[in-house]
């Protein structure tokens, strides 16, 4: 499998009242086409920061992305905005739909930047949210009607509509009850295998279980690197022995 | 106090909005204190200046001879007036005068000795030369205020008149303060000695006039019918009055014009504050609902909380307010001077401070209620509601605009989307949106119209404007004579035409001003709004105020009195008139001698060809035709060789044939010894040249440079208006868009999608209140050129709508370059709340 994203001395800082804080040192990473990979770490050890700088949502204070072959490091806001649409997906712990709009047009609002408006493109979009769970009756519905896990569910397939290269997630569960955790996870497993890269964030062990390579931050570096078979194909006890004793080599 | 400094946190979180608040309420309150205290100075300054110097209510000339007694019996029987004074003055219409650099201008003034002048005002003196320097002066003039303010004439320049083709230079001995004939409008008053007053007596028309107080307008036509029965002469003919309600009413009128303007532009700006505000604070109780549970959970009651709104628009608008008011009080020697320049009269007095306060109160207190009227919407949302952000945001309702629907773009899908979702707030923002393009299409069609200085007024002047206007002397053939003038390489034509003629048209108040002419399609100015000008002898048109007064339209007939004879004619036209309030006629020669059959044409219209200099004509004209016969006929002969000296008692003895014996042709013969002198009466054709060109621009010029100033000021003033109040807007709504706008950028939306999407959205509210305005424009604009100038100043429905076009890119590119905000919400910034 090829990389699809790539990191050279990756460097994030911010100025805290006249004192900087570097929050990501000098990180390479490779992310590969295909894989489920999980960002780990305690607290303030820079995952979600990482992950925003992946994903072109901020930018880097020094190094270099290389995102499907493009180096993306000193795009302006606008570019990296243009560049987002076809390339990354992006799912929020908050959801953060548009209040204001139904769940169709939600999912619409995502999909109609990057693509004409088309009937293949809506039966997609009715299709994808079919598939994890959100029946016709809620398709007009908005937001505030949701559930939490349904708002989620709605959310994912915002993100996925474009078929991004990478779908970036930051703690997708960690709003929701365990139930609803479990079906949001299972809808991630889902368009994995379906071949859809995915980049997580999370501090869940069952959040985690579901991916195929899990990276431990520590300190805004990686501390260790960890890779499972993908979820499903393997013993789940094994599986999370394998994980769990990884996790507590770092220090978790 | 918890509440105080929660407002003031606000406060601190949106400065920048707070300023344009202050901004608004600032310009608000200096425009309308700057009125509000100077509105009355307007009005008191005139009748201050008549109580000060003493001045008569009312000035009645009679022309010629035609003063008798029995008017002075009239005048206190019927109307109770005592204490007239009877005196003599000098009438010159239109007459020339050239200032210290030899520029000449035309006015209309009449002369009066100093002890004839005590008989109208008390002959108070201002800046002037001492009594020495005015004894070696040989021709001594005092001269109105007026003219040291608005013509800048000083103690010791030169004032030259110009008549009957020669110049009569003056030497300014001072100015003098008066409450009558102090407009160049209206009328000037200059005073001159003895000597002078009866050297100039041959030139301009004598008058006897009769001075007194009397209350209110005075009823000339009633008097003037009183006096026709009792003394059985004609008398409207020659009757010429001024009055104080009618001088004061021209001084004050543009001022008035001005300060009204103001006004409503500051109108404008204070209902732009008051909607900002409302808008402003409808969008904080939103973004902060949540902060507003958690306050109210706190045990904050929902009054407490719609207090810290009220106390941060009440702070805002204060502040605004109070800088307003000192900007007002402190800008009152520059009013003071502005009002002195437009009135021609010393401004003083301190400004009227509690008005400005009054008007700060007054604005401050208004807005303040508008606020508390809209931050008491916090009492709708209980705490469980503000958590839940509201009622609002629970849709049950239709979607409408669903995206499934979208067409080519998807900006344009969501920003309609949008703007059907804020429907309400639409409402206000088109409602500022077309006062304010109300306000920019009238300043900038203002301006247009002025643009070309007073040029336009000459199209509704309701006078026909030639380049020059030939008087002509008694007898002399004005056909003829017009012939004579167009064989001249500089004239491009020439009309017979009479000149100042006044008729009576029956049930009016006033005598009407008519324009008489052959045919009008040969004159320039003239332009009738409806119909056709006159053709036939039964024919008459009338201006547009007859029209609109009188409910008369063509078609129907009225009756017409000249010289004591009664006609009727038939209405064929209707006329743009400002001149002679509106209410001048126009008939054909034909038609006029109908009422007037023993006049004849008395004047000229010539209009030079291209490249010609009117005052090197008229020096032409004069030298050739333009001698006067009264001058010459009083004049002795003392130098010069034989020739000239028989030359010159043959032209006294002309003029004397003509002047007292009404003589209209003499051809003469002297020989001397072999040498045959010959010559005629040729020079004594022409009694006066002016231009009304001139006249107009005297009294034109400097009120349409004025117009064009302040409408342009307006404009701007407006157009920076209009940007205040999008660029608030867009803060607001990007304020509380914030989250929605963040999750959209997540979405690959770039910054100039979503500001695209708030311009955009913006657009459909522009559009029709743009439209709204003009359409509403066409009848304020036609209604309030009509109130002014007594006619139609036509709409330009070109220049129109490019300023529709012109407003509405500009309200997209303000509001898109306002919307600019977005680029500073960061999506990080947004997952990390």
């Amino acid at each position: 499998m090829s990389s699809i994203l790539t990191t050279e001395k990756l460097c994030k800082s911010f100025s805290n009242g006249g004192v900087q804080q570097h929050v990501i040192k000098n990180l390479d990473l490779e992310i590969i086409e295909g894989d489920f990979t999980v960002i780990m770490g305690a607290s303030g050890s820079g995952k979600s920061t990482l992950l925003y700088a992946l994903s072109g949502m901020d930018k880097p204070s020094m190094g270099k992305i290389r995102f499907a072959g493009t180096e993306i490091q000193d795009y302006s806001n606008d570019q990296l905005a243009v560049f987002r649409r076809g390339n990354c997906g992006f799912v929020f712990q908050s959801v953060y739909l548009l209040e204001n709009q139904t769940v169709l047009d939600n999912v619409l609002t995502g999909a109609l930047i990057v693509q004409k408006n088309s009937p293949e493109l809506i039966s997609k979009a009715k299709d994808l949210l079919n598939k994890v769970g959100i029946m016709e009756e809620l398709w007009n519905k908005y937001p505030n009607q949701l559930s939490g896990g349904e708002a989620q569910r709605v959310g994912i397939v915002r993100a996925a509509i474009n078929d991004p290269k990478i779908l970036f997630a930051d703690e997708p569960t960690g709003q929701l009850n365990s139930a609803s955790s479990s079906d949001v996870l299972d809808i991630f497993t889902q368009i994995h295998r379906n071949g859809q890269s995915i980049v997580m964030v999370t501090h869940d062990l069952k959040t985690a279980l579901r991916g195929t390579r899990v990276l431990f931050l520590r300190d805004g570096s990686i501390a260790g690197e960890y890779r499972m078979p993908p979820y499903g194909t393997d013993d789940n006890k094994v599986r999370r022995t394998g994980l769990q004793s990884f996790l507590d080599e770092m220090g978790w | 106090m918890k509440i105080f400094r929660l407002s003031l946190f606000n406060l601190r979180k949106n400065r920048k909005e707070a300023l344009a608040i202050i901004f608004l309420t600032f310009i608000t309150v200096f425009t309308l204190g700057i009125v509000a205290a100077n509105l009355a100075k307007v009005m008191n300054v005139f009748d201050e200046c008549y109580e000060a110097t003493g001045s008569v209510r009312t000035l009645m000339a009679f022309r010629g001879e035609t003063y008798r007694e029995e008017y002075k019996d009239i005048l206190e029987d019927d109307y109770n007036i005592r204490d007239m004074k009877l005196g003599k003055l000098l009438l010159a219409i239109n007459s020339g005068l050239r200032d210290n650099d030899g520029n000449k201008l035309s006015e209309n003034f009449v002369l009066l000795t100093e002890d004839e002048d005590l008989k109208i005002d008390d002959f108070v003196k201002g800046d002037h030369l001492s009594d020495e320097e005015i004894k070696n002066i040989k021709h001594p003039i005092w001269i109105p205020q007026v003219y040291e303010i608005t013509r800048g004439y000083r103690p010791g320049d030169t004032l030259t008149i110009v008549a009957g083709g020669r110049d009569y230079p003056f030497t300014v001995a001072g100015v003098y303060a008066t409450g009558v004939c102090n407009n160049s409008n209206v009328m000037i008053k200059l005073i001159v000695t003895e000597n002078d007053y009866t050297l100039l007596s041959g030139v301009f028309e004598v008058a006897d006039f009769l001075a007194f107080d009397n209350d209110g307008e005075f009823p000339v036509m009633e008097f003037a019918a009183k006096g026709e029965e009792k003394t059985s002469e004609k008398l409207t003919q020659s009757l010429f009055v001024l009055d104080h309600y009618t001088e004061k009413y021209v001084e004050t009128q543009f001022p008035n014009m001005f300060m009204i303007m103001a006004a409503c532009l500051s109108a404008i700006t204070m209902v732009a504050a008051i909607f900002l505000i409302r808008h402003k604070i409808g969008n904080d109780i939103e973004d902060q609902m949540q902060q507003i549970g958690v306050l109210e959970s706190l045990g904050y009651t929902s009054k407490e909380i719609s207090q810290s709104y009220v106390y941060e628009y009440v702070i805002t608008v204060g502040t605004g307010a109070v800088i307003g008011a000192i900007a007002a009080v402190a800008v009152t020697p520059l009013m003071n001077s502005t009002l002195r320049s437009m009135l021609g009269r010393d401004v003083k007095g301190a400004v009227n401070v509690l008005m400005v306060v009054a008007v700060a109160f007054v604005i401050t207190g208004l807005i303040t209620v508008f606020a508390l009227l809209k931050a008491g919407a916090v009492k709708k949302y209980p705490p469980v509601v503000a958590f839940r952000r509201g009622i609002r945001t629970h849709h049950f309702g239709r979607n409408v605009l669903p995206l499934t629907g979208t067409g080519r773009s998807i900006n344009v899908r969501l920003a309609m989307k949008s703007l059907v979702r804020d429907a309400r707030q639409n409402i206000g923002t088109g409602f500022c949106i077309v006062i304010a393009s109300l306000a920019f299409l009238f300043c900038s069609y203002s301006f247009d119209i002025f643009k070309n200085g007073f040029d336009v007024l000459m199209t509704v002047m309701g006078l026909e404007v030639p380049d020059e206007t030939l008087t002509l002397m008694n007898g002399v053939d004005a056909y003829e004579f017009s012939e004579e003038m167009a064989k001249l390489p500089e004239v491009e034509k020439a009309i017979p035409t009479y000149n100042w003629k006044y008729v009576h048209c029956k049930g009016y108040d006033g005598q009407s001003y008519v324009n008489i002419f052959d045919d009008f399609s040969l004159t320039e100015n003239l332009f009738a709004v409806e119909g056709r000008f006159p053709q036939h002898d039964n024919e008459i048109a009338i201006s547009l105020r007859s029209s609109r007064d009188k409910d008369l339209y063509v078609g129907d007939s009225m009756i017409v009195e000249g010289d004591s004879i009664e006609k009727s004619y038939i209405i064929t036209g209707v006329v743009g008139a400002m001149s002679n309030s509106g209410i001048n006629v126009f008939m054909t020669c034909d038609g006029y001698r109908r009422i007037c059959p023993n006049e004849r044409p008395d004047g000229i219209c010539v209009y030079l060809k291209d490249g010609y200099d009117r005052d090197e004509f008229e020096r032409k004209i004069t030298s050739i035709y333009g001698a006067s016969a009264a001058d010459m006929a009083s004049g002795s002969v003392t130098d010069g060789s034989l020739e000239d000296r028989i030359r010159q008692k043959a032209d006294e003895k002309i003029a004397l044939l003509i002047t007292n014996y009404g003589v209209t042709s003499v051809d003469y013969a002297v020989k001397i010894g072999d040498q045959m002198i010959t010559g005629n009466s040729s020079k004594f054709v022409v009694k006066d040249v002016n231009s009304l060109y001139d006249l107009a621009e005297s009294q034109m010029g400097a009120i349409a440079d004025a117009t064009r100033t302040f409408t342009f000021a307006g404009a701007v003033f407006v157009a920076v208006v209009v940007a205040v109040i999008l660029w608030i807007i867009s803060s607001s709504n990007v304020r509380r868009q914030r989250k929605d706008l963040g999750i959209m950028k997540s979405m690959g939306y770039s910054s100039r999608d979503l500001m695209k999407q708030m311009a955009i959205k913006s657009m459909p509210v522009t559009i029709i209140a743009v439209i709204i305005a003009s359409a509403l424009s066409f009848p304020l604009q036609s209604q309030f050129w009509f109130n002014l100038f007594s006619a139609d100043m036509g709409v330009n429905i070109p220049l129109m709508i490019v300023l529709d076009i012109a407003m509405i890119i500009y309200c997209y590119i303000v509001t898109y370059i306002c919307a600019g905000r977005i680029r500073k919400i960061s999506v990080t910034e947004l997952m990390t709340e």
